[in-house]
């Protein structure tokens, strides 16, 4: 390291050179940072009463917070959404609420109970999506602990373990002993190529020896970390015997899920909001002056060169509305069906754009029986088509709750959307029974959600193949004609994520800001 | 879509959406709220969505939708395991009363949008000669003859023709018992041998009712 610049080094010179900026920017490129940072201060131009006209095109979370910020610093905003709700994906579902499935139209009939809730869309935030937590701060939206790995919770595999339900801890434990342990031997075979000290060899074998808890001798014969099978309190802990090695190799969720944790997207600890993700929406609901104009599908979007002029229909009425500026977060897939005189690079880019898909299914248990047997929140896997069952962090030791029963993501989807509604409640249910004993007999109500086949929808963020992406992406950030703006998570490389909706609007709003200011500045010299 | 502005952008540029002059043959159709969910897939006026594989239907005949409306709910369409597009649309239909259907059929009908643009790359000349005998029952401007209960063809997109065609030939469409005259189709399909053959055919289809 004499000879060779340091890291801190080369960042003071760095820094000399080119400021704060140049540092920060390098730094990221070493990956000393992540640009989930503060989230950028807007400092937009605030203007006149009666000043510009803005059109927000969708009332999901890009839209009210581009509806928000713009307000806030005087602009004149109105926001059209073809559902009948705000909040876009953002969807909490409660007693008596309509699921507008299309085809399948269904009414929640959970309990009429404050912990009676299902996030349908969002439901966990980890601390670095920063755009999250500051509108969270800003707006009081309180936030607490939501778990998701957990490791009393389950892994299942209905080829292995003889289909029995595994504790995630065990599992984990016996993966990491059984790689220990060849690594140990490895290592005191010096089966190395490269030649290790013996001081080297040594402490690699104290390693692999604490990393997998091995015996003395460097075998694996189980481990404390998989939990008890009995004692610990008043006798000694028995542990558990380790899985048999070729059954947990055989099985697929230490590539399924055992990692998923090490996602930061899902590292403990995430975050949910108090009574459900949806408070996010009243919060910006609560502070907005204007009223979204709901049921109000778009027809046309016509861009002219000192502006945007969108028609919709309205209570059986065709309306047009002339704005200075739009913000577009109609999802992608819906543009091509949408008279619009967007450039043609601009739809080919959105034609371009591949709708990613979600599926969960919602059940309100009169038992919270996985409490019985020690699991408090987080989320059991399993190889069967529902993937997850997702124990809420919210209400425990309450009499029931409302779990997630079922988790399918992108082409998965397909196999619940062909069944109605009635049809994949059974399905989730025979699915839990394999994992908890009586788990069916447990269910009072359900609720599916597929966003693939939901009204308005028919999607869930985007799917960008990276040459898609590559090509439009950029384009895609930019208005076209200065005057209209793409937005929502499909224009982020956090898709189906609350941060990437933020995340595009701040992107749009911080430039919609320069050029604002860059008129101003042009019209002050004439 | 991409590449140009459509026919009707260009129009709308000129005399202005909400302009007393039209530029296509008919105004702008407002549906009912409970015939928006219509446009949700298959676009603004119904001009069709190529992404989510939802066809244009503007204009088709209301008595040619009402029937393929209730095949849909009566179980003899979209339900075969091979129609996957067709099985997304069947709870749609099935959960539309018969009072809906009819209303359904009339905003089809009444709809207007621009011809769709060609995505295939058919011989129209050698359709041509393929098409003599389709004319026969769809007509020589493939305008449809409702008393053979032949729908009209012209001003479908050619992507969905060729999936129809490809559907009667593989037996997921006019299969059933009860759909006569998809029977007759899936007969007829011994025109068209193969996958060229579909091909031109649609694209000389394309070329009609404009």
């Amino acid at each position: 390291m004499n000879k060779n610049l340091t890291r801190r080094q080369l960042l003071s010179m760095v820094g000399a050179a080119g400021g704060a900026t140049a540092v920060y920017n390098t730094s990221l490129a070493l990956g000393l940072m992540s640009d989930a940072g503060a989230p950028a201060r807007l400092d937009l131009q605030h203007v006149p009463k009666g000043g510009a006209r803005i059109i927000v095109l969708g009332a999901g979370i890009a839209g009210l917070t581009v509806a928000y910020e713009l307000e806030r610093v005087g602009y004149d905003v109105q926001i059209i959404e073809a559902s009948k709700r705000v909040g876009g994906r953002n969807l909490t579902v409660r007693h008596g609420d309509v699921i507008d499935e299309m085809g399948h139209q269904q009414v929640c009939r959970f309990d009429d109970h404050p912990e009676m809730y299902f996030n349908a869309g969002p439901a966990r935030i980890p601390g670095h999506h920063r755009r999250v937590m500051h509108y969270c701060k800003s707006l009081n939206v309180p936030l607490q602990v939501k778990a998701n790995f957990s490791r009393p919770a389950y892994t299942h595999d209905t080829e292995n373990f003889a289909g029995k339900p595994v504790r995630v801890q065990q599992y984990v434990a016996d993966a990491r002993g059984f790689l220990s342990e060849l690594l140990y031997k490895a290592i005191d075979q010096n089966r190395f190529d490269e030649p290790l000290s013996a001081d080297d060899r040594e402490r690699l074998m104290h390693f692999a020896s604490t990393f997998g808890d091995l015996q003395p001798d460097g075998s694996y014969k189980g481990s404390l970390r998989g939990g008890y099978d009995e004692g610990g309190f008043l006798s000694p802990a028995v542990q558990r015997a380790p899985l048999e090695f070729r059954a947990l190799l055989n099985s697929s969720w230490w590539e399924r899920g055992m990692l998923s944790a090490e996602n930061p997207d899902w590292a403990a600890p995430l975050m949910e909001v108090v009574g459900g993700m949806d408070n996010i929406v009243k919060a910006f609901v609560r502070e907005l002056k204007t009223r979204v104009i709901l049921n109000a599908q778009v027809q046309d979007i016509r861009l002219k060169s000192d502006g945007v002029d969108v028609v919709y229909n309205h209570n059986g009425k065709r309306r047009k509305l002339s704005a200075d500026y739009c913000f577009n977060s109609i999802p992608s897939h819906f543009m091509p069906a949408i008279p619009n005189n967007l450039p043609p690079d601009y739809q080919a880019g959105l034609a371009a754009m591949v709708p990613g898909n979600f599926f969960k299914i919602g059940l309100q248990m009169k038992k919270r029986f996985w409490e019985d047997e020690g699991i408090y929140g987080g989320a059991t896997s399993t190889n069967q088509k529902i993937n997850t069952i997702w124990y809420p962090s919210h209400g425990i030791h309450g009499e029931k709750g409302v779990l997630l029963g079922a988790y399918a993501f992108f082409g998965q989807c397909k196999f619940f959307e062909r069944m109605n509604p009635a049809e994949r409640l059974q399905f989730a249910a025979d699915c839990g029974d394999k994992i908890h004993k009586n788990y069916s007999s447990y269910i009072e109500a359900g609720v599916s959600v597929p966003w693939g086949r939901m009204n308005h929808m028919m999607g869930c963020g985007t799917t960008w193949s990276e040459e898609v992406r590559n090509e439009y992406f950029a384009l895609l950030q930019q208005p076209a004609g200065g005057r209209h703006y793409m937005i929502g998570d499909q224009i982020s490389y956090h898709s189906s994520w609350q941060e990437g909706a933020f995340a595009s609007a701040e992107y749009a709003l911080l430039d919609f800001n320069r050029r604002v200011r860059a008129d101003a500045t042009r019209q002050g010299v004439r | 879509m991409p590449g140009k502005l459509t026919r009707l952008q260009w129009m709308l540029v000129l005399v202005g959406v909400l302009g007393t002059a039209s530029a296509l043959a008919k105004d702008p159709v407002v549906p009912s709220d409970e015939l928006v969910f219509c446009t949700v897939c298959h676009g603004v006026q119904l001009m069709g969505n190529p992404i989510i594989r939802a066809p244009r239907l503007s204009g088709l005949s209301s008595w040619y939708v009402e029937k393929q409306l209730h095949a849909f709910q009566d179980g003899w369409r979209g339900v075969h395991e091979a129609d996957l597009v067709g099985m997304e649309m069947q709870p749609m239909a099935a959960a539309l009363t018969d009072e809906q259907i009819k209303l359904a059929a009339q905003f089809v009908a009444a709809t207007d949008s621009p011809m769709p643009e060609r995505t295939l790359a058919g011989d129209p000349s050698a359709g041509q000669a393929l098409y003599a005998t389709c004319s026969a029952c769809h007509g020589n401007q493939a305008q449809g003859n409702e008393a053979l209960g032949s729908p009209a063809l012209a001003g479908l997109n050619d992507w969905y023709l060729r999936e129809q065609l490809e559907k009667f030939m593989s037996g997921a469409r006019g299969s059933h018992p009860a759909d006569t005259t998809g029977q007759q189709m899936r007969a007829a399909m011994q025109v068209l041998g193969d996958e060229t053959a579909i091909d031109d055919v649609v694209a000389y289809i394309a070329t009609l009712g404009h």
